[in-house]
């Protein structure tokens, strides 16, 4: 296959970026690593349909948890990252049974507002997680080394991009897409919504645990306001937008894209550079509900007939 | 003209019952809690007139209110203008703002589902935060005036008086706004396209007027809310943001079309905050007093609903 070809030459190419490039670069993408795989396990969920607001409470829960591991039960750093995943996973099971009985803007607004109040218990339990100042760990992940953090991630980046193109290839994805454009006919013809969503929600919560996990031990510290922030959110949501919804290659397009923008933006505005993701979002929902990629790969092919892709839509 | 049906004398009855028991307990926390409920009622109301009317939920909503504090930060120090005062050139601006951004963004999503309309008001609310924190940076500003420190004294118990305001804009406002919806042509027309737009149109009411009318007087309310509070609060870029989910608080607690059960709402939470406040060591936990009763009203509405 010319796909599997051009797909294994830029595994290669990743991989090896450490090579020739120096710390900066490597954090950088480091960073956009992060971004992609929080974008595309935030896409996974909207496959069913489903708007979470959520991702940065599971990716902070996560972060607490390996820090935590660390720290008081001297738990290997790696082990305690899958941990960080476990334990986010198990608090999605408990609340899935609850919130996604909820649909539209009532499941969106529960699960912001479920972020509010991890960050809250967290703070208020000082003995435990340190309270307002956060807990700092003795040393970061590998002692900091900035090739070894990039090898990680980027394996970690590739598990995920693995499970979501599965989640696109397998039984789920025909499931998922059911429940998204219509859930009474897909209740009518026998899918058990509910089990689907439950999967899904605590897959995806999970992974956000695992980036959660290793952004912490990264950076070897965690605290409420800094490992709750809406920003493990939003953008997040700007680049599977940017690159395309209900994709594997859109949330990977976007995150490397805005990521390298806000990333030179941040040089030349310090305060504000953000709002490039806020104009992103308006201008995709309002004039690329589609994203970026589909037209591209579209003008490539030759395809000029529009139509057909109507699922793909925002609208549903 | 009825402000009060029978459905909220019950609930009134109940914050009435709430409050006088909370007065003996705790005098302190009940004139906070009344001060900050009437606060949150005043913020509440115009986002449950958009999500009323227009069915979107303004998740830039806190933004608005965060420019309109600005607004009245630069006209004090730049032209002595009493922040209370300011509320009308700042509402005036509001008003245009929101009427731009209806105009700009929200007109186009309105038929495109709840996905498009979150996250093109999340951008929004992005793209104000932003924008704000490049002019004038994180830095937190104030505007001090003597009179909003005032207060007064009974018997040997001393409360600040100033924010009482928050109460009368509330009361004005619920008040103003149900006068609209009921006496004028207008307001009939809303609470028409409210119940239903489809069948408002037939009849030859312009529906994307209205819209765009509500959206604006929405954003335009805020200005009074924000001009009244600049005096008491720090203000930085995200001084709004909470008040959007507190806002959606009262308004799924009230339910749709019942302003003034946002009034009751805001009042019977803002007193909620203010004893979980006044217990000794439960100052961090105060916030959780308004995601909690979120979260169990909309799973509580949830399996009633399946119920049925």
């Amino acid at each position: 296959m010319k796909n599997r070809a051009i797909l294994s030459l830029l595994v290669v190419l990743a991989a090896s970026l450490p090579l020739f490039m120096g710390p900066y670069f490597l954090s950088v993408f480091s960073t956009i690593f992060v971004f992609l795989s929080l974008s595309l396990s935030w896409d996974m969920m909207l496959r069913t349909g489903q708007l979470s607001f959520g991702t940065a409470g599971f990716f902070g829960l996560g972060a607490y948890a390996s820090v935590l591991l660390v720290i008081k039960l001297g738990v290997n750093p790696i082990i305690s990252i899958l941990l960080g995943g476990v334990f986010s996973a198990t608090l999605a099971f408990l609340l899935g049974f609850a919130i996604l009985r909820l649909r539209a803007i009532y499941f969106s607004i529960t699960t912001l507002a479920l972020t509010s109040v991890f960050s809250v218990v967290i703070r208020n339990l000082p003995r435990l997680t340190g309270g307002a100042s956060g807990a700092v760990l003795p040393r970061p992940i590998f002692g900091g080394d900035p090739q070894k953090i990039y090898w990680l991630l980027l394996l970690l980046t590739l598990v995920i991009i693995a499970i979501s193109a599965f989640f696109r290839r397998s039984r789920i994805h025909y499931a998922i897409n059911s429940i998204r454009n219509d859930e009474i006919t897909a209740r009518s013809s026998g899918i058990d919504v509910f089990k689907y969503l439950l999967f899904v929600f605590v897959v995806t919560s999970a992974l956000q645990g695992v980036v959660g996990a290793f952004y912490a031990q990264q950076y070897a510290f965690v605290a409420p306001e800094a490992t709750f922030s809406l920003n493990f959110l939003l953008l997040p949501i700007a680049m599977a937008l940017v690159g395309g919804v209900y994709t594997t290659t859109g949330p990977i397009v976007g995150a490397l894209l805005l990521g390298l923008i806000s990333e030179y933006l941040k040089l030349i505005m310090p305060y504000g550079h953000l709002i490039v993701y806020g104009i992103m979002i308006v201008l995709v929902v309002l004039f690329m509900p589609q994203g970026i990629c589909k037209p591209i790969i579209q003008l490539l092919r030759g395809k000029t007939k529009k139509g057909g892709v109507q699922s793909a839509d925002l609208g549903n | 003209m009825q402000i009060l049906s029978k459905k909220h004398y019950g609930y009134l009855l109940m914050v009435l019952v709430f409050a006088v028991i909370i007065g003996f307990w705790q005098p302190h926390a009940l004139i906070y809690g009344i001060q900050r409920g009437s606060l949150y009622a005043l913020i509440g109301l115009p986002l449950a007139l958009v999500l009323g009317i227009l069915g979107v939920l303004n998740l830039a909503h806190g933004e608005f209110l965060t420019v309109g504090l600005y607004l009245s930060y630069l006209l004090f120090h730049g032209m002595g203008l009493d922040p209370v005062l300011s509320f009308v050139p700042v509402t005036l601006f509001l008003f245009v703002l929101g009427g731009l951004s209806y105009l700009l963004t929200v007109k186009y999503v309105l038929k495109a589902g709840h996905l498009s309309q979150l996250l093109i008001t999340f951008g929004i609310a992005l793209i104000l935060t932003e924008l704000i924190n490049s002019i004038w940076t994180t830095m937190s500003r104030s505007v001090f005036t003597t009179y909003s420190y005032s207060s007064t004294k009974i018997g040997n118990f001393r409360f600040g008086t100033y924010e009482f305001i928050y109460l009368l804009a509330a009361i004005v406002v619920l008040l103003g706004l149900q006068l609209f919806l009921k006496k004028t042509r207008l307001g009939q027309a809303t609470f028409a396209v409210g119940q239903n737009p489809a069948g408002a149109q037939i009849v030859g009411i312009n529906v994307g007027f209205v819209y765009l009318f509500v959206f604006s007087l929405a954003t335009a309310i805020l200005g009074i809310a924000a001009a009244i509070m600049a005096p008491r609060v720090a203000i930085f870029p995200g001084t709004g943001a909470p008040f959007t989910m507190k806002s959606f608080a009262l308004a799924a607690m009230a339910g749709l079309g019942n302003l003034t059960g946002i009034l009751l709402a805001g009042l019977a939470l803002g007193i909620g905050e203010a004893v979980v406040n006044a217990i000794p060591g439960g100052g961090g936990w105060a916030d959780i007093v308004f995601f909690g009763v979120l979260i169990i009203v909309i799973l509580a509405r949830s399996f009633r609903g399946a119920k049925q």
